[in-house]
């Protein structure tokens, strides 16, 4: 069963999977609440949720759909700002920056990949995956480029366009986009919700795998038991509310 | 009404605006021009009558006899006597060459003068005619001259007092080509003016009104008993080549407004393909529901029918404002009152929305009813419907029929057609050339270019729509504003400096001696020529007719009199092409040199027998060469000269032209006051007046320009729409990936200003390159190709696209990065 939790994921739930990290967590939200103006009034996705994740750890975040886990998902990377509370990302606090000077927090530090792969469908696949490298004017992007393509299994795949690829592929372009810049934490919403079983499962032994090799910390939100297990630490969102996982 | 409250919630959700708009610009050029070409037509032949002044008028080279018109009264017509020429008026330091025109009581007999006590005063009817000694004058005459009411001028050797200022003459012409302005005084003081010397260019005419059928007989009469010496006039007549004018202009303007109509339709093909894509689902739904085929047709149509209504009714309100202010710009050429506008244009405007909606909108539409209602269980069905080419061929169709409406004419369709086709076809080749051409080159360079022209190479395809579109309008804006400029300069530079700049007209054979010692005492040595003035009457004995021809060109000739000439020495400006030259033998056998573009117009080569006939007298001789002239050369030239001694038998009158410093004009005021008679042309205000035309005439085509600019904008914005959706998704990766705001946005405005910069450097370029053509070809000039015309092309397309494209696109990049989850 489910335990509601107010503890950090990173400090107070080491028995979870036996993380040994204890230094400064790089992620950590406070009070976090989430509110909608709908026709029928005011409507809160979440209140008061606390968090905090360890440099190098994993957390997987479990919810039935609309529950509000991609909404948490994107507060915590900066993509839109919580109606309450605050988020710490890598010692800057999200809430007190702008648009703009969360994209330069993003940029270089943050990856992503997402259920929908999000691929530029004009790109070749060498290109969508120096994209991260170019805004961060990065001189060997394309070279990078080759070698996290190649690391993903798709060096044969470069001058591909997303529309020539299985859905397993496109994901795996997306993986090598979200390591090219060696972010230090890399957002998953869902992975593999597109896929079918054993490509996903193939996607996340490889997501896996990138997450040790670069030492990223990695923050996952998904439906599926068996993934989240993976992680060092699961909460479950439900009812507006953030759970630890039984053990 | 299922469809009109589908239609308003598809408007409410922003759906149709830009089809709706791209209608009303197309309505708004078709009915513009519409209105305009009705109004003047209308006004034309409404006043066909009052144009005259008369029912019946006739002109004679001669004064009026007066039995004549003792005659015509007692056969119960009323009848007025008019004399109109050109001649020189002086006030003070001043002289003007003026459109002098004498009338007597009763003028005019149909239509109403129109005066006003003085300048800037409310205008009044007439009551008469100027009185004994007094004139009445155009406005502007008095401006050029200083003078106001109470002033005295000038006019010959009598002495006017300035008593009015005229407002409106009815059969004053169209006033393409009556450049002088307009000097009225009283057919009494005629005589006193002494301006009526032999051979001097007087036209009077006997005007007439009353029963149709007693002025037909009375003219009838005068002309069978003095042939071809009276020429009749009757209403239609005198307005023909005022209609012929018209008429050519209104297709010409009809054809630039289907430029418009064409571009525009471009926009209603990309938007209503875009409409249709997000149809589909909810088309699907409404099949799974149960509804057939036919009724998904009739509600498309329905749509599409309301939406005719609307925008038609709106873009005919557009196009009435267009033509307000194109008749606002010429309204110095017109000079003339117009009838209110009639309804009929609106009509043209629905049916304009109609065959665009129908044409463009419809077969895209039609398509849905074929949406699969599996559909609404597998959104990946039906998603190849739209994927047709039909629709742009009946578009094609469609454009054809237009044209072939407009042009009325097969062969002028095709050609237009054709060359539309291939500029729409070489400006996307080069659109393409230079769009896949930075694509290759960005992907080959790699690193941070690939960023910066990602969105411009990402969508090469609508990158090339885009260019071309905006590109047509722009092209045609510059072929008005800077080639038509650049054209009038080459013109104007091809005029020596020394060329001749005033002409001495209408010196009588005994005033020749004088008139050049005076020009000799003031250091101006120069040629007189004669001149004779005839009207070609035969062509190898047979009669010649105006009607015998197709072009007006050649129509005017064979209508009105023209200049000859004799002499024994061929000018260094002319070249004989064809047959000999009579050379400089004291007294050749009688023969004719024509000007070989001349030559073709009426149809006349070597050999032929030409009669000419002045003065009731005729002269027959053959043509015995053909001759090129350079007429840029501004000396005194002739279309048909004859060898000396052949002209004899005909009145005729001298000329000379030479080149005048400004400070010298005393000298001319001195020859007008010893030789009243003889008519100065100031060469210089003429073509100043001519290109006062020019720019006003093509400052409506410019309008009409503008418009087609603005539908080039619509397929833009319409592109800009289709790919707004990408966009978004585009800016909101961008932004989760790290980019900023200002780098987003930038990445767009170099989008911007690369299809802009491309669009109008192209349409630059095809405006210079026309303009070379047009100079070479047509005008025979020398038109330096001005890279300079590419630059100012290739920045204000760039202005243009970016604040267009700011405008339409600004939204799609404030996409929030949560979209990228939700959408997940």
């Amino acid at each position: 069963m489910p335990v509601e939790t107010g503890l950090e994921a990173g400090t107070a739930a080491k028995s979870d999977k036996g993380s040994s990290s204890s230094v400064a967590p790089i992620l950590e939200a406070r009070g976090l609440a989430m509110r909608f103006d709908a026709p029928e009034g005011r409507i809160s996705l979440f209140e008061s949720l606390d968090l905090s994740i360890d440099a190098g750890d994993s957390l997987a975040i479990l919810g039935t759909s609309g529950s509000g886990k991609s909404t948490l998902l994107g507060l915590l990377a900066g993509l839109d700002l919580p109606s309450a509370g605050t988020v710490v990302l890598d010692r800057h606090d999200l809430t007190k920056l702008d648009e703009d000077e969360r994209a330069v927090l993003r940029s270089g530090r943050v990856g992503f990949v997402f259920q929908a792969f999000h691929l530029l469908p004009g790109l070749t696949a060498l290109e969508n995956v120096m994209l991260p490298a170019e805004l961060v004017v990065d001189r060997h992007a394309r070279q990078r480029a080759r070698d996290a393509l190649a690391r993903v299994g798709l060096a044969d795949r470069l001058a591909h366009y997303p529309a020539q690829l299985s859905g397993g592929e496109q994901q795996r372009v997306a993986l090598a986009r979200a390591f090219i810049t060696q972010p230090g934490i890399l957002f998953a919403d869902e992975p593999t919700g597109n896929l079918d079983h054993r490509t996903g499962a193939q996607i996340i032994d490889l997501l896996f795998e990138l997450n040790r090799d670069h030492g990223t910390t990695l923050v996952l939100v998904t439906h599926d038991q068996a993934v989240a297990e993976r992680c060092h630490h699961v909460r479950y969102l439900r009812d507006g509310r953030l759970f630890e996982a039984a053990a | 009404m299922l469809a009109l409250r589908l239609l308003y919630r598809d408007w409410r959700g922003g759906e149709l605006r830009l089809l709706a708009l791209a209608v009303v610009v197309a309505v708004a050029a078709v009915t513009g021009v519409a209105w305009l070409a009705d109004r003047v037509a209308a006004g034309t032949e409404a006043r066909a009558a009052d144009l005259l002044a008369a029912d019946r008028a006739v002109e004679y080279p001669q004064p009026i006899p007066d039995e004549w018109q003792q005659r015509a009264q007692a056969a119960g017509l009323n009848t007025a006597l008019t004399a109109t020429f050109p001649t020189v008026v002086l006030a003070g330091d001043q002289n003007r060459l003026v459109s002098a025109k004498a009338v007597d009581d009763g003028y005019p007999l149909r239509g109403e003068l129109r005066i006003q006590p003085d300048i800037g005063a409310a205008e009044n009817r007439a009551e008469g005619i100027p009185e004994p000694g007094t004139a009445w004058l155009e406005s502007r005459l008095l401006g050029l001259l200083g003078l106001g009411v109470g002033d005295t001028l000038e006019i010959g050797a009598m002495t006017l007092e300035v008593a009015a200022v005229l407002s409106f003459e009815p059969d004053r012409g169209q006033g393409f080509g009556s450049l002088a302005p307009r000097l009225m005084f009283n057919h009494a003081d005629l005589e006193a003016t002494e301006l009526l010397g032999p051979g001097s260019r007087v036209r009077h005419k006997l005007l007439l009104a009353g029963e149709l059928a007693t002025a037909i007989r009375f003219t009838d009469a005068l002309a069978a008993e003095h042939g071809n010496a009276v020429e009749i006039e009757s209403p239609g007549e005198q307005g023909r080549g005022a209609a012929e004018v018209i008429d050519q202009a209104k297709r010409f303007l009809g054809l630039a407004a289907l430029l418009t109509v064409i571009v525009a339709g471009v926009a209603v093909l990309l938007t209503v393909r875009h409409y249709a894509e997000r149809q589909i689902t909810g088309v699907a739904v409404m099949r799974a529901m149960g509804a057939t085929r036919r009724q998904v047709m009739g509600l498309f149509i329905g749509k599409l029918l309301w939406l005719g209504l609307f925008a038609g009714a709106a873009g005919a309100a557009l196009g009435y404002a267009l033509h307000v202010a194109m008749l606002a710009l010429i309204a110095e050429l017109l000079g003339t009152e117009l009838p209110p506008a009639g309804w009929q244009p609106l009509l043209t405007g629905w049916l304009t929305a109609g065959a665009a909606l129908l044409g463009f909108a419809l077969p895209t539409l039609s398509r849905l009813r074929d949406a699969p209602p599996m559909r609404v269980l597998r959104q990946d069905l039906g998603s190849h419907l739209l994927r047709a080419g039909a629709p742009l061929l009946v578009a094609a169709a469609v454009i054809f029929g237009l044209m072939a409406l407009q042009a009325g004419d097969l062969l002028v369709t095709l050609s237009v057609f054709g060359a539309v086709v291939s500029t729409l076809a070489v400006l996307t080749a080069v659109a393409a050339g230079v769009v896949y051409g930075a694509r290759a080159w960005s992907r080959r360079s790699g690193q941070a270019r690939l960023l910066w022209l990602t969105g411009f190479t990402r969508r090469p395809l609508t990158a090339v729509i885009q260019i071309v579109a905006v590109g047509v309008g722009l092209m045609s804006l510059f072929l008005l504003a800077v080639v038509r400029n650049d054209l009038l300069s080459a013109w104007q530079a091809e005029i020596p400096p020394d060329a001749p700049n005033q002409f001495l007209i209408n010196i009588q054979s005994d005033e020749v001696d004088g008139v050049r010692q005076m020009l000799t005492d003031a250091g101006i040595e120069t040629r007189f020529y004669p001149m004779v003035r005839a009207r070609m009457t035969e062509l190898n004995g047979a009669p010649v007719s105006a009607e015998d021809y197709d072009s007006p060109q050649a129509r005017r000739l064979a209508r009105r009199e023209f200049n000859l000439s004799w002499t024994g020495t061929l000018q260094s400006d002319n070249d004989i092409v064809a047959g000999d030259w009579w050379g400089d033998a004291d007294s050749p056998p009688p023969q004719l040199s024509v000007e070989t573009e001349f030559a073709e117009e009426i149809g006349v080569d070597l050999g032929d027998r030409l009669t000419f006939g002045a003065g009731g007298r005729s002269v027959t001789a053959e043509v015995t060469s053909l001759r090129e002239v350079r007429w840029e050369s501004f000396n005194v030239n002739f279309f048909v000269l004859a060898s000396p001694g052949t002209l004899d038998q005909l009145p005729r009158t001298w000329l000379t032209s030479f080149h005048l410093p400004v400070v010298d004009s005393h000298v001319l005021n001195d020859v007008i006051r010893s030789y009243p008679s003889v008519t100065p042309i100031d060469v210089t205000s003429v073509l100043r007046i001519v290109r006062t035309i020019i720019d006003q005439g093509s400052s409506v085509v410019e309008l009409m320009a503008l418009l087609t600019l603005a539908a080039g904008v619509l397929v833009l914005l319409a592109a800009l729409q289709i790919t707004g959706e990408e966009r978004r998704f585009e800016s909101a990766l961008l932004r989760a990936l790290g980019a900023r705001g200002s780098r987003i946005r930038a990445m767009a405005r170099l989008e911007f200003w690369l299809v802009g910069a491309i669009a109008g450097g192209l349409a630059g370029l095809a405006a210079t390159g026309a303009g070379v053509v047009i100079a070479e070809v047509l005008f025979n000039l020398d038109y330096p190709f001005r890279p300079v015309t590419l630059v100012i092309g290739a920045l204000v397309g760039l202005v243009t696209v970016w604040l267009a494209g700011a405008l339409g696109a600004r939204r799609y990049y404030r996409a929030s990065p949560m979209r990228l989850l939700r959408e997940g």
